[in-house]
C-alpha cells in the first residue's frame, strides 16, 4: 500500500472537495488511519457505534447474520464507499450489520461521536458532512430497492 | 399502337353504361374484378363481373358506431361513402400461406408458398383509399426489405379510381391531405356525373381499357361540373382533425388523463384495427397435421389491441386498454410518421364508423389539445 | 455527436422472401447455468455458410416448425461467423421446445437482424460493459470484438450482474478476458458464504469507477430496470446519454419491420435496435406500460 499522509488522502478525496479550510482541519482532526488485512472482521453487528470508514482502497463485506441460515452478506463496498454511517446518524446506538475485510483494505476512520459534535458545532460543515451521508443512504436504498425487485426473476431481460 | 387512345393526364368522358366495356376489357386483360357491392346490409368489395352488380343508388348514413343503407333516389355509380372493406384485405390478406414444412430424416424441407398470386383490378378506390395503398407499399416494399406476397399483387394490381363526391359524417380525408381528389398513382380515374364519367387517364394501361369504349375529350363544361363536384366534397366533410404537430402533441402527452377516459369506454376489440386501411400488424402462426410431420407457417392479421400483441415471456407489456388505444392512436398518428414518412392516418372514418362504442379519433385529438 | 447516436445496421441480402427460415444442425450444446445453455449451430447451406456474417449485438430468429419462432442474440465472435453461437435462457414455449434438442437435431434460422453496438464509434474511448444475467449473451460479440482489437480502445471495464454465483454466465471465461487488460468485476444480488466476489446490484459497481465522462461508452444489456438504473448512474457521472446503448427487447415477430410487434415509440426494435442509445429512447423509457 502507498504510504501516503493522512493530509493528502484527506485532500484527494472527493468527500472532502468542497470544505473550505477551517471545515478541512475540523475533519482531519477526528480522522485516523485504518488498515486491516484480508479476513478481518472490522465491527460485529450489536457491537455499539463508534467509527465511520470511508474506504480508500480494498474491500469489504457487510454481513447480516440470519439464524439457522449463518452469515449473509448483503452488500460489498469498495474504493470511495462509506460504511458504518450508523456512528453518525444514531437511531439504534449499535451497528446493524457485521464488516469484514474480504481484502487487505485501508480506510480512513473518523469518530462518529466527534463528527456528530464538529457538525453540531459548525452547521456549515454540518450541511456538507449530512447532504454526503445522505447520498451514501440514498444510494443504499436504491441497491436494497433493485434486490428487493429481484429483477432477474421478471423474466424481462435479454433474451 | 395504331389505335386513337388518350395518354396519360387526359381527360375523356364515356357514357355511363360505357362502363360495363372497361370491366370487360379488364376482365379480358385478365383481371379479377373487385368492387363495390351490397352484401349483408353494407357495401362491401367483392368479386363482380358485371357493373348491374355495383350499389347503383345506394348509399349509407355513417356516423360514430353507425352505418345505415339507404336509397338514394337516382342512378349513382358511386354515390356511397367508405365501407367497411378495404383493399388491403386482397393485397395484404388476412390470412396467409408463408410456406411449408415438412420433417425429411433428421431434418426439414422448406416449401415456399409458390402460389401465382391474383391480378385484380380494383374498381372504385377512393382518393383516401390511393393514399392508404401508398402507405402499405412503404411498409411492404420501400423498406430495408420487401414482402414478396405484397409486392407480387400489388405489381400486378390495376386501380380504377373514384374522385369521392360523396364524402361521410365521419370522413376527414381533406384535413388529412388524402382526399377527396384522387393524386395518387392509378391507371383510371373517373369523376361520376349525372349521366356520364369523366374519366382521367393515369398509365398508358389505363387507356388500353378505353380500346373498345366511346370516348371523347372531355370539355370545359364537363371538367368544370367535374371540379366543382369535388370541390363541392372537400366542403362537405363530416369531421375535421387539426393536423398541427401531431407527434409534438402526442408525444407529450403520453400520460394525458384523457387516456384513462377512453379506456372507459374503449372494448378493445380491434374492430379499428380490422377496418383501418393502414393497419399493418400481424402475427404469425404454425399450423400442424395431427403427425406432426407437416407443418404450415401462417400470416395472419394482429391488432395492437390484443392483449398477447405485447407479449413477452414473463407477461405483458400493455395489459391495460388505456395502453393500447394509447399505442394505436400514437402509432397512428405520431410514431408513423417517424416510421415512414407519413401519417398512418389518411381521414377514411372507418375507425368511427366501425367502433361498436362510436369512439371517435378526432375528438380524442381536439380532446388533448384543448387540455394539453 | 450525432454520428455517436447511430448504431450499425446489417441487412441479410442472402433470401429473397425475408420469412423462409435456413436449416441448421445443433453442433454442440453446452450447459451455461441453470436453465441456460449454449447452442453451435451450422447451417447446412454451405453456401449460406460460407456467405453468413453477422455484426456484434444482432440477433437471428429460431425457428422450431409447430412449435414458433423466437428472437435470440448471437453470442459468438463476430469475425469467426462459421461458429455461430445462441446463449439461450428457457423462458417460454419455443425455447422450451429448444431444450428438448440434441445435438444434430436442426434449427429454422433467420437473420441476423437489428442493430449493432457501435463498436466502431466508441473506438479511442474508454468502454464500460454493464450486463445483467444473461445480458452479457449480446454483448459477448462486442467484448470479442474489443479484445481482437484491444489496442484501439482505452480502458475496458465489464460489470457482470447476476442473481446468484451459481448464475453467473461465461465465468471461466473471465480470467481469459483479464489477460487482455480487462477490468471484470462479477457481482451478485445473493450470495452464500463460498461467494468471494462482490454483493450487490450490478448500477451501484458505478461508485467505485472514476470514468471520464468525455471518454467513456456504456453498453448494456440486461433486465429493463438494470438497464434503467445504469443509465442513471451513468448520467450522474456526467456521461452522455448519447453514449449510452442498451439493448432492448419486444415481442418480435417477423423481425423485418412488418408485423409490428416490436414498436418502441418511433423505432422499431427488429430494425432501428435491439440496440439504441439511451437518448434515443429517454423520451420513452418511464412511461408505463408503453
Amino acid at each position: 500500500m502507498v504510504d501516503n499522509t493522512l493530509d493528502e488522502l484527506l485532500r484527494a478525496n472527493p468527500w472532502f472537495a468542497a470544505l473550505g479550510e477551517p471545515q478541512f482541519e475540523a475533519m482531519l482532526e477526528i480522522a485516523s488511519m485504518a488498515t486491516w488485512p484480508a479476513g478481518t472482521l472490522i465491527f460485529r453487528e450489536g457491537e455499539p457505534n463508534q467509527n465511520i470508514y470511508l474506504i480508500c482502497e480494498g474491500h469489504v463485506a457487510l454481513d447480516i447474520s440470519i439464524p439457522m441460515r449463518g452469515r449473509a452478506t448483503i452488500l460489498t463496498l469498495s474504493d470511495g464507499d462509506v460504511f458504518g454511517w450508523s456512528a453518525v446518524l444514531p437511531i439504534v446506538n449499535i451497528k446493524t450489520a457485521s464488516a469484514r475485510a474480504t481484502h487487505d483494505t485501508r480506510a480512513i476512520a473518523f469518530d462518529g461521536i466527534a463528527m456528530q459534535e464538529a457538525c453540531e458545532r459548525d452547521h456549515e460543515l454540518g450541511y456538507h458532512v449530512f447532504r454526503r451521508l445522505t447520498n451514501v443512504v440514498a444510494a443504499r436504498l436504491t441497491a436494497t430497492r433493485m434486490q428487493l425487485l429481484d429483477m432477474y426473476a421478471t423474466g424481462l431481460e435479454g433474451d | 399502337m395504331a389505335e386513337n387512345l388518350p395518354s396519360p393526364g387526359e381527360q375523356v368522358v364515356i357514357a355511363k353504361p360505357a362502363l360495363q366495356s372497361v370491366f370487360k376489357a379488364l376482365d379480358s386483360a385478365g383481371y379479377t374484378l373487385i368492387a363495390p357491392v351490397l352484401r349483408n346490409e353494407a357495401i362491401i368489395y367483392d368479386e363482380v363481373s358485371s357493373v348491374d352488380e355495383l350499389p347503383i343508388g345506394w348509399t349509407a348514413e355513417t356516423g360514430p358506431g353507425h352505418y345505415r343503407l339507404e336509397q338514394r333516389g337516382d342512378e349513382s355509380f358511386f354515390g356511397f361513402p367508405a365501407g367497411p372493406s378495404t383493399w388491403k384485405g386482397y393485397l395484404y390478406p388476412s390470412r396467409l400461406k408463408l410456406f411449408s414444412v415438412s420433417k425429411n430424416g433428421g431434418g426439414y424441407q422448406t416449401v415456399p408458398n409458390q402460389d401465382v398470386s391474383p391480378s385484380y383490378a380494383f374498381i372504385g378506390v377512393r382518393a383516401c383509399e390511393l393514399a392508404a395503398i401508398a402507405i402499405q407499399d412503404r411498409v411492404f416494399i420501400e423498406g430495408p426489405f420487401q414482402d414478396p406476397h405484397y409486392e407480387a399483387r400489388r405489381e400486378k394490381a390495376f386501380i380504377l379510381a373514384v374522385n369521392c363526391t360523396e364524402p361521410g359524417e365521419t370522413c376527414f380525408c381533406a384535413s388529412m391531405g388524402a382526399g377527396p381528389r384522387c393524386t395518387q398513382a392509378f391507371d383510371l380515374a373517373l369523376t361520376e356525373l349525372r349521366d356520364a364519367f369523366v374519366i382521367e387517364i393515369g398509365s398508358p394501361l389505363g387507356a388500353r381499357m378505353l380500346l373498345d369504349v366511346e370516348w371523347s375529350f372531355a370539355g370545359a363544361l364537363e371538367l368544370g361540373r367535374a371540379d366543382q363536384k369535388i370541390t363541392d366534397a372537400e366542403n362537405q366533410m363530416g369531421r375535421t382533425l387539426d393536423t398541427s404537430d401531431l407527434p409534438g402533441l402526442l408525444y407529450d402527452n403520453l400520460e394525458h388523463p384523457r387516456w384513462d377516459d377512453v379506456a372507459e369506454r374503449c372494448l378493445s376489440c380491434t374492430n379499428c384495427t380490422l377496418v383501418c386501411p393502414t393497419c399493418f400488424c400481424s402475427d404469425m402462426k404454425d399450423i400442424s397435421d395431427l403427425t406432426g410431420a407437416n407443418t404450415e407457417r401462417v400470416r395472419v392479421w394482429d391488432s395492437c389491441f390484443n392483449p398477447d400483441f405485447s407479449y413477452v415471456h414473463g407477461g405483458h407489456l400493455r395489459p391495460n386498454i388505456r395502453a393500447r388505444y394509447r399505442q394505436w392512436l400514437t402509432h397512428k398518428l405520431a410514431s408513423w410518421i417517424d416510421q415512414f414518412g407519413t401519417s398512418g392516418c389518411v381521414g377514411c372514418g372507418r375507425c368511427i364508423t366501425w367502433c361498436p362504442v362510436g369512439i371517435d379519433l378526432t375528438e380524442e385529438i381536439a380532446a388533448i389539445r384543448d387540455e394539453a | 455527436m450525432a454520428t455517436k447516436q447511430s448504431t450499425l445496421q446489417h441487412i441479410p441480402t442472402i433470401s429473397l422472401d425475408p420469412m423462409l427460415p435456413h436449416w441448421a444442425a445443433i453442433a454442440k450444446i453446452q450447459d451455461e447455468t441453470p436453465g441456460v445453455a449454449t447452442y453451435a449451430l451450422e447451417f447446412q447451406d454451405l453456401a449460406f455458410r460460407t456467405a453468413y456474417s453477422f455484426l456484434p449485438g444482432q440477433f437471428n430468429m429460431l425457428y422450431l416448425p409447430g412449435i414458433g419462432e423466437v428472437a435470440i442474440s448471437i453470442s459468438s465472435d463476430p469475425e469467426t461467423p462459421h461458429e455461430l453461437l445462441h446463449t439461450i435462457r428457457v423462458a417460454g414455449n419455443v425455447t422450451q421446445a429448444i431444450e428438448r434438442l440434441k445435438v444434430g437435431d436442426q434449427i429454422g434460422v433467420r437473420g441476423p437482424y437489428g442493430s449493432a453496438w457501435p463498436v466502431e464509434v466508441a473506438r479511442g474511448e474508454d468502454l464500460i460493459f454493464v450486463a445483467g444475467g444473461i445480458g452479457l449473451a449480446p454483448l459477448r460479440p462486442a467484448i470479442y470484438h474489443v479484445i481482437r482489437h484491444r489496442a484501439e480502445y482505452g480502458k475496458i471495464t465489464i460489470l457482470a450482474g447476476a442473481r446468484s454465483p451459481e448464475d453467473m454466465l461465461y465465468h471461466d471465461e473471465f480470467d481469459a478476458w483479464r489477460e487482455h487488460d480487462i477490468e471484470v468485476i462479477p457481482t451478485v444480488d445473493r450470495a452464500d458464504e463460498s461467494w468471494q466476489g462482490r454483493v450487490g446490484v450490478v448500477p451501484m459497481l458505478f461508485y467505485s469507477l472514476r470514468p471520464d465522462p468525455r471518454n467513456t461508452t456504456v453498453f448494456t444489456c440486461g433486465p429493463e430496470i438494470m438497464m434503467r438504473f445504469v443509465a442513471y448512474e451513468a448520467m450522474a457521472r456526467r456521461i452522455p446519454t448519447e453514449r449510452v446503448f442498451v439493448s432492448l427487447e419486444r415481442n418480435m415477430k417477423c423481425a423485418v419491420g412488418f408485423c409490428g410487434h416490436c414498436q418502441y415509440g418511433p423505432t422499431f426494435l427488429c430494425k432501428e435496435g435491439p440496440v439504441l442509445s439511451f437518448a434515443q429512447i429517454e423520451p420513452f423509457y418511464n412511461v408505463e406500460e408503453f
